[in-house]
C-alpha cells in the first residue's frame, strides 16, 4: 500500500454568481497528503483554502479533477456511493465557528456520540455516553459538561467538543479549518497541543487550515501556500520558512508579526502587487519537495 | 506634567442580568503625547471597554463607578454627552475593529469622512471640505482618491475600509487615538500594511496612540509602551523592550510561552491552565491566582499592589515583593540589546 | 454581466400576467361553484314566483347554463373587447357601476394610506428615540393593544360614540342627501372610517420601524458616527433612519393591497359606497360579472404592488451591488 492518504489532482471549484459571470475559488490545485502528516494550507481570506477542504469532504462537488481518498475517487458518484460509509467515518471536519457549526439544541454527549451513532457502531466502552465521556476526557473536559448545551461553554470548550466529535470516530483524515482563528491566544496553543497529540499518538493526518502562520509553522510538517485559487507553493514547512521563492509567500511571510519589538520595528515588510500575479505556470521542484509556480520559460 | 490623557483608579461596572460585571477594574495609566500604549489581553478582559470608556461611548448598562478620567489637564469623568461632543473627533477619535459595520453601508466614503470634518467645522466652504478630504484619503494611502470619492464601502477590500475609518479618526486632527482591534478583521499581509500606515501617522502627526489588541505580535510592531491587561485589571506595563525582554508578571509568561515564534521546536505549546475568572464576582485575591503555578498563599487573599521594577515598569503580582521566594523567569535571561 | 432591461422587466411582465390568468381561472369557478342562484341578483324577489321553464329561459339568456369553461372562454373573448358584461342586479355595464364606485374607496384608502405611512414613521422614530423611556413604552403597550381590537368592534363602537351618542359625526355614507357637492360633508363622513384604516395598520408599520431603527442605532458605525462627535439627532436622521427607509418604501409598496384591502370590511360597516361595499354585494348576489372585475382588480392590485416592491428591492439591495463590484475585480468571464 502506498502512503499516500489524499492526492488531490488539478482540483477546480467555480461558483456561478450569474449567468456570464463565475468565480474561481479554487484553480487547478495538487497536492498529496502522506499518512501521518499534517499539512497546513495558508492564504488569505477568499484564496478558496476553505473550498478544498469542502471538496475534500464532499461538501461541494468539485467543477474538475479528481480527489483520491485511498486510491478512491471519491468524486465519482458511484464509488463515493458504495464506500460512502467508511468514507464519511474515515474523515472528519473541524469548522471556525464552533458557535454555529455544534446543534445548540444537543448536549454535548449527544454531540460527541452522534457520529457513531449514525454509523451504527457498537460503543467500545459499552455505551454512547461512556464513549462520549472518554473522548470528553481525552481532549481535556471532565464528564461534568456531558449535559451542558453549547451555548453555556467558552469559545474554546466548544472547539474542543468539535474536535471531541470528529476523533470519536477514530478519523484516518482530520481536516481543520481554521480551527483556532476565533480563540485567545492561550486558548490556542491548547489547541494545538491537542492537535499536535491526536497527529502524534494516533497518527491521525491532518489538513490544517489557518491564516495564522507562525501556528502553521510550529504544527505542520508541509505547507502550501494558496492565493486567488491557486497553489503557489508547496515545501516542507522549515525550507519554506527558510528559503521562500514566490513572490507571494516571502510577502506573506514577512507579513507575519513577530513578538519581539526591536526586531519587529526593524524589519522590512514586503508588499506583493495583485496585478504582477500571474496565473499561468505550472508547480515546478526547486529542492526535493519544495514546488513553486513558476512559467516554464524560466528554466 | 505633560500627559495627555491621565487615567486614575478607574473602575466601570456592567449591569447584567446575572448580576453586575466589573468590566474594568481599578486601573490607572497615562498617556503622554506621541507615544503608542497598547494594551493587551485575551477577550472579555476590559480592554474594550476601557476604551470605550475614555470615548465615553458605553452601553446604557454601563457605568463608571469611581476614578476619573483626566483629558489634557481637566477631568472629564462626569463630562455629559453634549460636552463630550466637542471632545469627540478633536481630542479623541476612535478606529474599531470591523471596518465593514463600522463604516455607514449607505453613504459613500467621501462623504462620511467630509461629514467627520464638518461636525468640528460646519461653516467650512464646500471646496475646502473636499480638498481636506482628499488630503486625508492620501494621507491614509487612498489612491486615486478623486475616483474613490463616490464610492460605498462595499466597493472597497477589507484593508482599504480600515484606511477609510482611519481618515475618519483623523479628520478633526485628533490629540489622542484609541484602536479597538483595528487588524483583528484583517488578512495577515493587509495587517502589517495597516500596522505600518498606523505608525507612519503617529510619526507624522505626532497622534498620541492607544492601540488594543490581544496579539503580541501586532503590538510588537508599533508599541512604545505595553499594559497586559488581565480580569479588568492592568497586571504589567512597562516599555515594550521591558515587558517583552524582561516580564515579571506570570501571566505575561503565560502569554508570551504560548506564542509558537517564541517556542520553535518545542515539544508541546505551553499553555495557561483554566479559564479567565468570571468578573461579576472577581475572587478576593489576585484573579490570576488560580491559573498560577508560582501562586503564593497571600494571593489567594490580598490582591497584589503595582510593584516597582523600574520608572516606566511596574507589575502586580506578589512575587516583586521583598519577602517572596525567588523566582526565575521562565522566559530565559534577558536579550541583549 | 450587465442585465438587459427588457428582458428583466419582460419576465416580470409574464410571471404578472400568468399570475393574473390563474387567479382568473380560479376566481370565474369558485365563484360559480358556490351554492346560491345567480338569478336572485337580476330578478330579486320575483323568481320565488317564476315557474322552473321561466328560470331555464332566463338562464339561457344570461347563457348560465352552457358549461363554465365555454362560459369562461366567452368571457374572456369579451373582455379583451373591453367587454365585462352587465352586472346583474344593476343592470348596468359592470365597468359603470365600479365607477361610481371606484373614487370613494380610493379617496378612503388613498388617504388612509399616506397617513399610516406617515403616520407609522413618526411613530416609529418617535419610540425609538425614546427607547425605554416613558414615551416609548405607553406607545408600545398602548399600540399593542390597539392593534388586537377587531376593526369591526371598534368601528361599532365608535359609531356608538360618536354618532349616536354625541351626535359630531355621521354613522354612515359618504354624504348626506342634498349635500352631495359639499366638500366639508364628505369629510365628515370619511372622519370615523379613515380612523379605523389607519388605526388597523398603523401601529404594525410603526413597531416595524421602531425595531428596524433600534436595530440599526446598535450597529458599529453608530459609535463611529459618536465618535467623530456626532449629535444623536445627526446618527438618527442622517445615518440611521436613511439606511431603513428605502427598505421601509419597498415594504409599504408591498402593503398598499393590505391597507387599502383594510377598507372593504370599513365600507361595509359604514354603508360607505366604495368597491369594498359593492364587491361584498356582489359576492352575496352572485353577481358573476361584477364580481370577476372586482376580484380581477384587487388581485392586479396586489400582484403589481408585489412586485413593485421586488424591483425597489432588488434594486436597493446592496449585496446585489456588491456582487457585480466582485465581477469587475476578481472574476474571470466565461
Amino acid at each position: 500500500m502506498s502512503d499516500i492518504l489524499l492526492d488531490v489532482q488539478h482540483l477546480s471549484h467555480v461558483f456561478k454568481l450569474g449567468k456570464h459571470a463565475v468565480i474561481k475559488a479554487v484553480d487547478d490545485v495538487s497536492f498529496q497528503l502522506k499518512k501521518g502528516e499534517i499539512f497546513g494550507l495558508v492564504g488569505e481570506s477568499g484564496s478558496g483554502k476553505s473550498t478544498v477542504a469542502r471538496c475534500i469532504m464532499n461538501i461541494y462537488k468539485p467543477t474538475a479533477g479528481k480527489i483520491l481518498y485511498t486510491g478512491l475517487d471519491i468524486c465519482d458518484r458511484l464509488e463515493f456511493r458504495k464506500y460512502h460509509k467508511m468514507l464519511e467515518a474515515n474523515r472528519q471536519i473541524i469548522f471556525q465557528d464552533s458557535t454555529s457549526s455544534l446543534n445548540q439544541r444537543m448536549t454535548v454527549a449527544d454531540i460527541i456520540a452522534e457520529p457513531m451513532h449514525i454509523h451504527h457502531i457498537k460503543p467500545p466502552r459499552g455505551s454512547l455516553r461512556a464513549e462520549a465521556e472518554f473522548q470528553l476526557s481525552y481532549v481535556g473536559m471532565d464528564s461534568s459538561y456531558l449535559d451542558k448545551y453549547p451555548t453555556e461553554l467558552s469559545g474554546g470548550q466548544r472547539q474542543r467538543v468539535a474536535i471531541a466529535r470528529a476523533l470519536s470516530m477514530e478519523p484516518e483524515l482530520l481536516v481543520a479549518d481554521e480551527p483556532i482563528a476565533s480563540l485567545d491566544v492561550s486558548i490556542q496553543a491548547q489547541i494545538i497541543n491537542l492537535l499536535r497529540h491526536c497527529n502524534r499518538e494516533h497518527g491521525c493526518s491532518m489538513l490544517f487550515i489557518a491564516h495564522d502562520l507562525s501556528m502553521v509553522e510550529y504544527l505542520c510538517d508541509r505547507v502550501g501556500v494558496m492565493y486567488h485559487g491557486k497553489l503557489v507553493e508547496i515545501a516542507p514547512t522549515a525550507e519554506l520558512y527558510a528559503n521562500p521563492q514566490h513572490p507571494y509567500t516571502k510577502t506573506l511571510l514577512s507579513a507575519i508579526p513577530i513578538p519581539d519589538p526591536i526586531a519587529e520595528r526593524n524589519r522590512k515588510r514586503m508588499d506583493f502587487d495583485e496585478i504582477t500575479f500571474d496565473r499561468d505556470g505550472v508547480l515546478t521542484e526547486i529542492a526535493p519537495g519544495h514546488f513553486v509556480l513558476r512559467k516554464e520559460d524560466l528554466e | 506634567m505633560d500627559e495627555l490623557l491621565k487615567i486614575e483608579n478607574l473602575s466601570v461596572g456592567i449591569k447584567s442580568p446575572a448580576g453586575k460585571v466589573q468590566a474594568v477594574r481599578d486601573v490607572s495609566l497615562e498617556l503622554h503625547p506621541g507615544e503608542v500604549l497598547a494594551i493587551v489581553g485575551e477577550s472579555g478582559c476590559g480592554k474594550s471597554m476601557l476604551c470605550k470608556t475614555i470615548m465615553k461611548l458605553l452601553p446604557k448598562s454601563a457605568k463608571i463607578e469611581s476614578g476619573k478620567i483626566i483629558a489634557n489637564g481637566v477631568d472629564i469623568t462626569n463630562y455629559s454627552d453634549k460636552d463630550m461632543r466637542r471632545l469627540r473627533g478633536k481630542l479623541f477619535s476612535m478606529i474599531f475593529q470591523d471596518p465593514m459595520t463600522a463604516l455607514n453601508p449607505t453613504i459613500p466614503i467621501g462623504k462620511q469622512i467630509a461629514e467627520a470634518i464638518l461636525v468640528h467645522e460646519p461653516k467650512l466652504p464646500k471646496e475646502e471640505v473636499y480638498n481636506r478630504v482628499i488630503a486625508l484619503m492620501e494621507l491614509v494611502g487612498i489612491q486615486q482618491p478623486h475616483e474613490r470619492y463616490k464610492l460605498y464601502p462595499y466597493n472597497f477590500s477589507g484593508g482599504m475600509r480600515q484606511r477609510s475609518m482611519m481618515a475618519i479618526a483623523l479628520a478633526a486632527n485628533p490629540k489622542v487615538l484609541l484602536a479597538d482591534e483595528p487588524t483583528t478583521a484583517l488578512d495577515v499581509t493587509i495587517q502589517a500594511q495597516i500596522l505600518d500606515l498606523l505608525k507612519e501617522i503617529q510619526t507624522k502627526l505626532g497622534t498620541a496612540t492607544i492601540l488594543v489588541s490581544h496579539d503580541l505580535g501586532v503590538v510588537a510592531r508599533c508599541a512604545d509602551r505595553v499594559a497586559i491587561m488581565y480580569a479588568g485589571k492592568i497586571v504589567e506595563i512597562g516599555t515594550a523592550e521591558e515587558v517583552y525582554y524582561d516580564p515579571r508578571h506570570p501571566y505575561t509568561w503565560g502569554l508570551m510561552q504560548s506564542l509558537p515564534a517564541l517556542n520553535k521546536g518545542a515539544k508541546e505549546l505551553k499553555t495557561i491552565p483554566g479559564m479567565p475568572p468570571t468578573l461579576i464576582d472577581p475572587p478576593v485575591g489576585d484573579a490570576f491566582a488560580c491559573r498560577n503555578e508560582y501562586a503564593l498563599e497571600i494571593d489567594y487573599h490580598e490582591q497584589p499592589p503595582m510593584f516597582k521594577i523600574t520608572d516606566t515598569h511596574y507589575a502586580a503580582t506578589w512575587l516583586l515583593d521583598p519577602r517572596a521566594p525567588k523566582v526565575e523567569s521562565p522566559m530565559g535571561g534577558k536579550r541583549n540589546v | 454581466m450587465k442585465k438587459n432591461p427588457f428582458v428583466y422587466y419582460g419576465k416580470k411582465a409574464l410571471v404578472f400576467l400568468l399570475s393574473v390568468f390563474i387567479l382568473s381561472v380560479a376566481v370565474f369557478y369558485i365563484s360559480r361553484l358556490a351554492p346560491g342562484d345567480p338569478l336572485m341578483s337580476y330578478y330579486g324577489e320575483r323568481v320565488e314566483k317564476m315557474s322552473v321553464e321561466e328560470k331555464e329561459a332566463a338562464r339561457d339568456k344570461l347563457g348560465l347554463n352552457d358549461p363554465i369553461h365555454i362560459q369562461y372562454i366567452r368571457w374572456v373573448e369579451n373582455a379583451a373587447k373591453g367587454d365585462f358584461g352587465i352586472s346583474f342586479k344593476y343592470k348596468q355595464d359592470v365597468m359603470e357601476v365600479i365607477g361610481q364606485r371606484i373614487g370613494f374607496t380610493l379617496i378612503l384608502g388613498g388617504i388612509g394610506f399616506v397617513l399610516t405611512f406617515v403616520g407609522a414613521l413618526l411613530l416609529g422614530v418617535l419610540c425609538a428615540w425614546y427607547e425605554d423611556k416613558w414615551v416609548d413604552r405607553i406607545l408600545c403597550k398602548g399600540g399593542t393593544l390597539l392593534s388586537c381590537i377587531p376593526e369591526f368592534w371598534l368601528s361599532l363602537v365608535l359609531i356608538l360614540v360618536f354618532a349616536v351618542t354625541l351626535h359630531w359625526l355621521p354613522s354612515s355614507g359618504a354624504y348626506d342627501i342634498g349635500y352631495k357637492d359639499d366638500v366639508l360633508n364628505r369629510i365628515e363622513h370619511l372622519i370615523l372610517p379613515l380612523i379605523i384604516v389607519v388605526l388597523q395598520h398603523l401601529w404594525y408599520y410603526a413597531y416595524m420601524i421602531r425595531n428596524k431603527l433600534l436595530e440599526e442605532t446598535r450597529a458599529d458605525y453608530v459609535l463611529l458616527g459618536k465618535s467623530k462627535g456626532l449629535s444623536k439627532k445627526e446618527i438618527m436622521f442622517k445615518h440611521c433612519l436613511r439606511n431603513i427607509l428605502p427598505s421601509y418604501i419597498s415594504i409599504m409598496a408591498i402593503s398598499v393591497p393590505h391597507v387599502v384591502g383594510g377598507t372593504y370590511i370599513v365600507e361595509t360597516v359604514f354603508s360607505y359606497p366604495g368597491i369594498g361595499a359593492l364587491s361584498y354585494e356582489s359576492a352575496r348576489y352572485h353577481d358573476y360579472n361584477l364580481l370577476m372585475v372586482l376580484c380581477m382588480m384587487t388581485s392586479i392590485l396586489v400582484i403589481f404592488c408585489n412586485l413593485i416592491g421586488q424591483i425597489i428591492n432588488e434594486k436597493i439591495d446592496p449585496r446585489i451591488k456588491a456582487n457585480e463590484v466582485v465581477e469587475t475585480s476578481e472574476v474571470t468571464k466565461v
